[in-house]
């Protein structure tokens, strides 16, 4: 072994780094926003589940409950009647609502047994287990206070709107990861693919051929998306059959969910690939257009517990709504009657079409 | 070449510049070229010959000055399935077949059933059809990108530097089915910086710096310069300032 020769070998990378300074871009400030970003999801002050409080019940217990509930820093807790919780569950706007009926303060002297209602969605593993172990913590806490002798026993009554405690964690984040996998290697696949398109020199050779750029687009779209459906065929069957992912909706809607969202990679693919030179450079995109999407669109981390800003980012993205189509369908078991699922579609389905005249505009006549 | 009745020009350059951030790549060229007649497009790399064969081709549009192709005033999407055009390096998808490439490119012009076979034969690659073209050597290559720049019949030809890294042999062979479109009606327009590939045209213009210097048959130009050998014809006419 001849530690020139490999002297000369590193010495030949770094220059090459040296002078690809992209490249150096991506290694360097790529791991520094994801962190960041992380650090932020995690950390930011996001505020937690909405919570609604129904107090129908006066007693001493009933108050001190409420006070505790009212000032834990896990929830974030509104004070409203039956009605308008029910409601908010309706409309998503809440996680849950915690109900203390009409002499829950006498029935826990009494018979010693503190028993709250808690309704959650259930569509999300987070919240439910934080807002009953906030109900737990405000219970201990009022109880300590008022009680002496042996505590009572807290038994909540928990009613799960979706889904429901036989679903694991991988009921909950299958559905946003069948749909995030797709995305990934359809854009992965497309953009590589697109861009060789440009290296090998057949797309001069196309743009002197009476061809479109809007029929060169759609062929790309309609191919890619005929490779993104048979992929997600096996991905559903894998899900579904083997590892038997809770699905309670119908598996076409899933499908339907699903194709579009591989429009969206694919036009997105097609677009980036024209800011890259390189396959090397198209694959450096991952860190930048993918890594933040898992990050923010709710893939591993539930929206709601963002902080603020980045929830704004959040509503922009593409796979927060394509995520939110598919817990719709596969968690709650939504049909097309179902109008947020449709209004997920409805953006998704918008992307796309932004997304192919993006890609459509930046196919030049003439490729630099 | 003359022919018994006049026909409109192929193809009518006037006074085209273009310009690429701060190098002119062309500088006020003008040409004509005749129906059916091989025409060079001779001059050294950076002389603006790829700038003008791909203006003609419909990729560029010129900063000023016309360009007319078959009638059409570029570039004009109407026009491009008249032209067949060859990249200098052949732009060929390698892990399709020889004949799956030259399908496609039918395809894309709407000639998939007739032109197939008639464009494998030309080059001389029928037997050589199911060939994956990343297996093929260089020249084959060049033929079956030649095959897909012919396939849908078109009426004018443009060639970027067909021959480069070519056999002697071969490139007669190419040279020998181009003089047998041309005879056909074709119009072939050929970029080039090899001489013995300039020869053999009917008529040639010299390029510098996106200007053209001169224009003739192969005899004019070296009577022009007043020398034997078209080479140093070409040396002796770059050399001078361009008119």
């Amino acid at each position: 072994m001849s530690s020139r020769r490999v002297l000369a070998i590193t010495r030949r990378l770094l220059q090459q780094f040296r002078r690809d300074r992209r490249t150096l871009a991506v290694v360097f400030v790529a791991p520094v926003v994801i962190l960041s970003l992380l650090g932020y999801v995690l950390r930011g002050g996001g505020s937690g589940p909405k919570v609604d409080l129904v107090v129908e019940d006066s007693g001493a217990l009933a108050t001190a409950v409420a006070d505790h509930v009212a000032h834990d820093w896990d929830i974030t807790v509104s004070r409203t009647d039956l009605a308008t919780a029910r409601s908010d569950l309706d409309t998503n706007a809440i996680a849950g609502y915690v109900r203390l009926p009409a002499g829950f303060s006498d029935n826990a002297l009494r018979s010693r047994v503190v028993a709250p209602e808690v309704i959650v969605q259930g569509d999300e593993p987070g919240p439910a287990t934080t807002v009953i172990a906030a109900m737990q913590r405000a219970t201990a806490g009022a109880l300590t206070a008022l009680v002496s002798g042996p505590p009572p026993r807290l038994a909540p009554t928990v009613t799960y709107r979706y889904g429901g405690p036989s679903l694991d964690t991988l009921d909950y984040f299958g559905s946003a990861f069948i749909v995030f996998i797709v995305f990934f290697l359809v854009y992965v696949i497309t953009s590589v693919s697109f861009l060789r398109e440009r290296t090998q020199g057949t797309l001069e050779r196309l743009m002197a051929s009476p061809l479109r750029r809007s029929e060169l687009v759609l062929g790309y779209m309609i191919g890619f998306s005929v490779l993104g459906l048979a992929q997600t065929a096996v991905v559903m069957g894998w899900s579904l059959l083997v590892l038997h992912i809770h699905n309670a909706g119908s598996p076409a809607l899933v499908f339907l969910v699903v194709a579009v969202t591989a429009l969206v990679a694919v036009n997105l693919g097609i677009m980036l690939s024209s800011f890259a030179r390189t396959e090397f450079q198209a694959v450096q995109f991952i860190p930048l257009v993918i890594v933040p999407q898992v990050l923010l669109a709710g893939t591993i981390l539930p929206i709601s517990s963002e902080p603020g800003p980045l929830q704004v980012i959040s509503n922009v993205l593409p796979l927060t709504y394509a995520g939110y189509a598919m817990r719709d369908v596969m968690i709650r078991g939504a049909g097309l009657d179902y109008g947020p699922l449709v209004l997920a579609l409805g953006v998704i389905a918008a992307v796309a079409v932004v997304l192919i005249i993006a890609a459509g505009a930046t196919v030049r006549r003439a490729p630099a | 070449m003359p022919r018994a009745q006049p026909l409109p020009p192929a193809i009518e350059v006037n006074g085209v510049t273009k310009t690429f951030k701060d190098l002119r790549a062309l500088d006020g060229a003008s040409l004509r070229i005749e129906t059916g007649e091989i025409y060079g497009l001779l001059g050294p790399n950076g002389a603006g010959k790829s700038t003008l064969i791909r203006t003609l081709a419909g990729l560029l549009t010129a900063d000023s000055g016309t360009v007319k192709v078959l009638g059409h005033t570029m570039p004009d999407l109407a026009a491009l399935d008249q032209i067949g055009y060859m990249t200098q390096q052949p732009a060929l998808y390698p892990d399709l077949s020889v004949e799956e490439n030259v399908r496609f490119f039918a395809a894309l012009y709407g000639r998939e059933d007739d032109g197939v076979q008639a464009a494998l034969e030309l080059v001389d690659l029928a037997s050589r059809r199911q060939s994956i073209v990343a297996t093929l050597s260089g020249g084959m290559r060049t033929r079956c990108s030649l095959a897909c720049a012919v396939v849908h019949k078109p009426r004018l030809l443009v060639l970027d530097e067909p021959t480069v890294g070519i056999d002697p042999q071969l490139r007669a062979e190419i040279w020998g089915k181009l003089g047998e479109m041309a005879a056909d009606g074709v119009t072939v327009v050929v970029s080039s910086h090899v001489m013995d590939e300039a020869e053999r045209c009917q008529r040639l213009c010299l390029m510098r710096a996106g200007r053209i210097l001169a224009e003739g048959t192969v005899a004019e130009l070296k009577k022009l310069a007043g020398v034997k050998r078209l080479e140093d014809a070409f040396l002796r006419l770059s050399a001078e300032p361009a008119a």
